[in-house]
């Protein structure tokens, strides 16, 4: 069953003194199952962050409608949208985005403060979820105090504590060293092993290599697909970097 | 690059700078104008044409004083407020290829610029505003309304000198940040990472314990001169508990809501109080300074205004008919009575051809301090002279009216027996009540009745003096007298004191008052020199007096009312741009929760949640001040001779809700200022 269903999806900007518009999304349409791992590639400017901010619900789409789990939610009121992508969605952001005013621990828990969750119910579900990410020892410490990729651990246990049916994540190695960087993949994927539904958006072949599906995005289209199959991550990766190769060919020939 | 250059690039910082520059232009020129005007009206001639007007060009300068050291330290700080947001800019013209000297420029143009549109409109708001603030004054102080306008330039080249000083330093203190800095620091200054808030147990105990003390000490003094001395110290201590609550208490409290998980963990408090910690920590000394800035507007408006409204009451105490003559003679002796029948030959001449109400009062007290110990009254020399080691709640004027000048006074046929006494006391609850028995020396009387309400007729000051007034009514009057002329202060002076009182109302002309008034106290003082005794005596008329009470009173509620003004403006100031470098820094913040799914409505809750707190802890706690120093204040009013708590009461009730309107006004204001940077950070991301 499909838990994510993107239809026909378009978008178009206005820049701010009428007149030009610019069409970010042409007609984008994929699904993704239950258990899915996907990585939408594409290059700055293809319309990649257009999209997952459309999949956020933090933008809404010209035409075209976004299903998850059935549901249309780009005809929710605002703060509706607020509270459903509260529930549903979990997001893994670039830069962290991590409150310095809270200890780790507070995060990680934001979420479910914003839904008014029973104290006892959040200490629950930290308590494993924190000894998966390795990140028990931090609980207590400001983020001022750990390093780049804690950092983006705590930001994963903030976004999985919810138990969302869909993880987000916006180039989530970013801002991360190549050690850190792997260290977080191999965590996503055991994320997904166990379950988790999540679509990555990232312009780096060795994050997308860990994906089981990868879509490249070229001016605002679904440019082109790959299945991982029965690949190891080295073979993937290397399939990737061919069609990444020929989508930077075909762009310099259009 | 020409000097033009600099001048735009400088005009332009301020114009987008304008929500930041504004409020700081406007405070620059407030002082401006309210210098100029206290400068003008301390020497304005129609000021020191009145009665009294020395004095009140006196209190006037006071207050210039005041608002010189005032400006100097907030045009400071907030101006740091400004620089701390533009540092940014700077840190980008320098990335850009200008170096120091470049800045330094624009920070000159920007200087001159500020200072000729600030003292522009200051000037031509003080020069305007200063007919308006004379005539006021004038109004207040029952002086002759004078209707020629006046700008006296030296006063406008003054407060044009003093400001151009404290710019002059500000440009100063702004390069000297500039050049001690690089580029990096610049554009990163308003980020520098923040540590968490570290608790401060000691020193917030240290200031809730030293704020009880305080509130003791205000609450539990009885005697108005002891207020006096004790006022200042409990001034200083809740000052210092004020910063120590709200910096390192606050923190605590904080720390103590977090522990509280229940609490803690819900969505409407759990983003305050964590915010709320890292706010008080950066913040704490900014809120405890509005708070005190608060607690010295109500406290000097409550004041003055219950001085100036309760003036008459104050006037009355002092002078209880329109002409007063009193004349004391030190010791005891028998040529006593015939000085006093000689005394009264004289002013019933000097005053014979006036218009007399029948209010006549003609009488005579022994006098003589003692100190109160176990329902006795003893004298010794310590009682006079040893000032420093007595506890002044002990100490007693001791009135001694004869029975006979008592029945007169209130037309009473009263009738005593042997040792016994008519008992009157204001200012202490040690006496003994009737039927018990009441100490003199080493006599002993027995209180047949007592008469508390009477007291303010023989000593109207009797509730606003130093120390406690007792008021003993005797048949034996004289033989006490005599026997108590035995004691002798220090220097071997009498301690028993003869007062004389002859005091009435007239319906004449305020000339032949004058008039008679300075005939009389001339022919008094000579005749009390020929008699060679050691004597005082004065002669007034309630009317001549008023003017200096107008004077001194309505001069103080004036300044009052101007420095509440400045006072509270600076206020509003500092919480407006607390919200402002807030809302900037909050900006980011909320950005991220709404990225999380926080609703506006979430938000809008948290910002409201925040703001009521920020706002409310420092007028609550001027409130709370307010009201444990009532009691305090209103002992040191007495001193004043105005004793009327309940206008008091009004006075203070005024303040509190004049300054609450105002600063929910504020509130609004800031609120939505605040609301629409936090807010406009975040629809970007939507």
């Amino acid at each position: 069953m499909s838990i994510l269903e993107v239809r026909g999806l378009k978008k178009i900007y206005k820049t701010r003194l009428g007149g030009a518009e610019v069409e970010a999304l042409r007609n984008v349409s994929f699904t993704v199952e239950a258990g899915d791992y996907l990585a939408i590639m594409g290059e700055s400017g293809s319309g990649k962050t257009t999209l997952l901010n459309i999949l956020a619900a933090l933008d809404r789409p010209t035409a075209g409608t976004v299903l998850l789990d059935g549901q249309d939610f780009s005809a929710l009121e605002e703060s509706t949208v607020a509270r459903f992508r509260r529930d549903n969605l979990g997001f893994v952001f670039q830069d962290f985005n991590l409150l310095d005013t809270f200890t780790i621990e507070d995060n990680i828990y934001l979420p479910l403060v914003l839904s008014d969750t029973n104290y006892v119910l959040m200490q629950e579900r930290l308590q494993p979820l924190a000894r998966r990410l390795g990140i028990e020892e931090l609980l207590r410490k400001y983020p001022y105090e750990v390093s780049g990729g804690q950092k983006q651990r705590a930001a994963v246990a903030r976004a999985l504590i919810t138990e969302p049916k869909l993880l987000l994540a916006d180039e989530p190695t970013g801002a991360l060293d190549s050690r850190a960087s792997d260290e977080l993949l191999r965590i996503f994927k055991e994320v997904n092993r166990s379950g988790q539904t999540v679509l990555m958006v990232t312009h780096s072949a060795r994050a997308a290599s860990t994906a089981s599906r990868v879509l490249f995005i070229r001016d605002g289209e679904v440019f082109h697909q790959l299945y991982r199959g029965e690949d190891s991550d080295e073979r993937f990766y290397g399939r990737i970097s061919d069609t990444l190769t020929a989508l930077h060919k075909g762009g310099e020939g259009a | 690059m020409k000097g033009g250059f600099y001048s735009r690039l400088a005009l332009d910082g301020i114009r987008r700078n304008s929500q930041l520059y504004l409020p700081y232009l406007m405070t620059c020129a407030l002082m401006a104008a309210v210098y100029y005007i206290l400068h003008f009206l301390s020497h304005d001639p129609a000021v020191l044409a009145m009665r009294g007007g020395s004095s009140l060009s006196f209190t006037l300068m006071l207050g210039r004083f005041v608002i010189v050291i005032f400006s100097l330290l907030f045009l400071f700080y907030t101006h740091s407020f400004l620089i701390r947001r533009r540092k940014k800019e700077f840190g980008l013209y320098n990335v850009l290829g200008m170096d120091k000297r470049n800045i330094a420029r624009i920070l000159l143009r920007e200087t001159l610029w500020s200072y000729g549109i600030s003292m522009t409109a200051g000037l031509l708001a003080g020069v305007a505003l200063s007919k308006l603030a004379q005539l006021f004054l004038l109004r207040l102080t029952h002086g002759d309304i004078d209707y020629r306008f006046r700008i006296d330039f030296r006063y406008v080249g003054s407060t044009l000198l003093y400001f151009g000083v404290i710019f002059g330093l500000i440009l100063l203190n702004t390069l000297r940040q500039i050049r001690f800095s690089n580029p990096i620091e610049l554009m990163g200054s308003e980020s520098s990472g923040e540590q968490p808030p570290k608790v401060r147990w000691l020193p917030g105990a240290l200031g809730a314990v030293l704020l009880a003390l305080a509130y003791y000490l205000a609450v539990s003094i009885q005697q108005p001169l002891e207020a006096l001395l004790w006022f200042f110290a409990a001034v200083n201590m809740v000052i210092v508990a004020t910063y120590l609550l709200f910096i390192a208490g606050s923190v605590a409290l904080c720390r103590i809501l977090q522990r509280n998980k229940r609490f803690y963990y819900r969505a409407r408090n759990y983003v305050s109080v964590s915010s709320m910690s890292f706010r008080m920590k950066r913040n704490g000394a900014g809120l405890a300074s509005i708070c005190i800035l608060l607690t010295m507007v109500l406290v000097m408006i409550s004041s003055s205004a219950c001085l100036y409204f309760g003036k008459d009451q104050a006037l009355q105490s002092r002078y209880p008919r329109d002409i007063c003559v009193q004349a004391t003679v030190y010791g005891y002796g028998p040529e006593n009575e015939r000085l006093c029948a000689e005394l009264e030959a004289l002013c019933s001449e000097e005053t014979g051809n006036m218009p007399k109400r029948d209010t006549l009062r003609i009488y005579d007290e022994y006098c003589i301090v003692g100190l109160l110990k176990d329902k006795r009254v003893e004298m010794s020399i310590d009682s006079t002279t040893n000032q420093a080691f007595i506890d002044y709640s002990d100490v007693v004027t001791l009135h001694l009216v004869s029975l006979e000048d008592y029945n007169a006074m209130g037309g009473e046929r009263l009738e005593l027996g042997e040792h016994e006494v008519l008992l009157g006391c204001c200012g202490s609850d040690a006496l003994p009540g009737v039927g018990e028995s009441f100490g003199v020396g080493d006599r002993e009387f027995s209180v047949q009745r007592r008469i508390d309400g009477q007291v303010e007729d023989f000593d109207r000051c009797a509730y606003n003096s130093v120390c406690t007034t007792v008021v003993l009514v005797l048949k034996e009057r004289e033989e006490l007298a005599k026997e108590l002329s035995r004691y002798k202060d220090y220097n071997g002076d009498d301690m028993l004191y003869l007062n004389w009182l002859y005091q009435f109302d007239t319906d004449a002309d305020s000339e032949r008052v004058e008039e008679t008034v300075r005939t009389t106290a001339i022919r008094l003082q000579r005749y009390l020199k020929e008699q060679g005794r050691d004597f005082q005596s004065y002669c007034d008329s309630a009317n001549a007096q008023r003017a200096d009470f107008f004077g001194t009173f309505g001069g103080l509620f004036f300044i009052g009312i101007l420095l509440s003004v400045v006072f509270l403006l600076a206020c509003v100031l500092m919480i407006y741009y607390k919200q402002l470098s807030e809302g900037y820094e909050d900006r980011g913040r909320f950005a991220i929760m709404r990225k999380l799914g926080m609703t506006g409505e979430n938000i809008r809750e948290s910002i409201n949640a925040q703001m009521l707190l920020v706002f409310m802890l420092p007028v609550v706690f001027a409130v709370l001040h307010l009201g444990f120093a009532f009691p305090m204040v209103e002992k040191v009013l007495m001193l004043f001779g105005v004793a009327n708590t309940r206008l008091f009461l009004i006075t203070n009730i005024i303040g509190v809700g004049t300054v609450l309107l105002f600063y929910t006004l504020v509130y609004r204001i800031t609120g939505n200022a605040y609301y629409r940077i936090v807010t406009a950070g975040s629809e970007e991301n939507g």
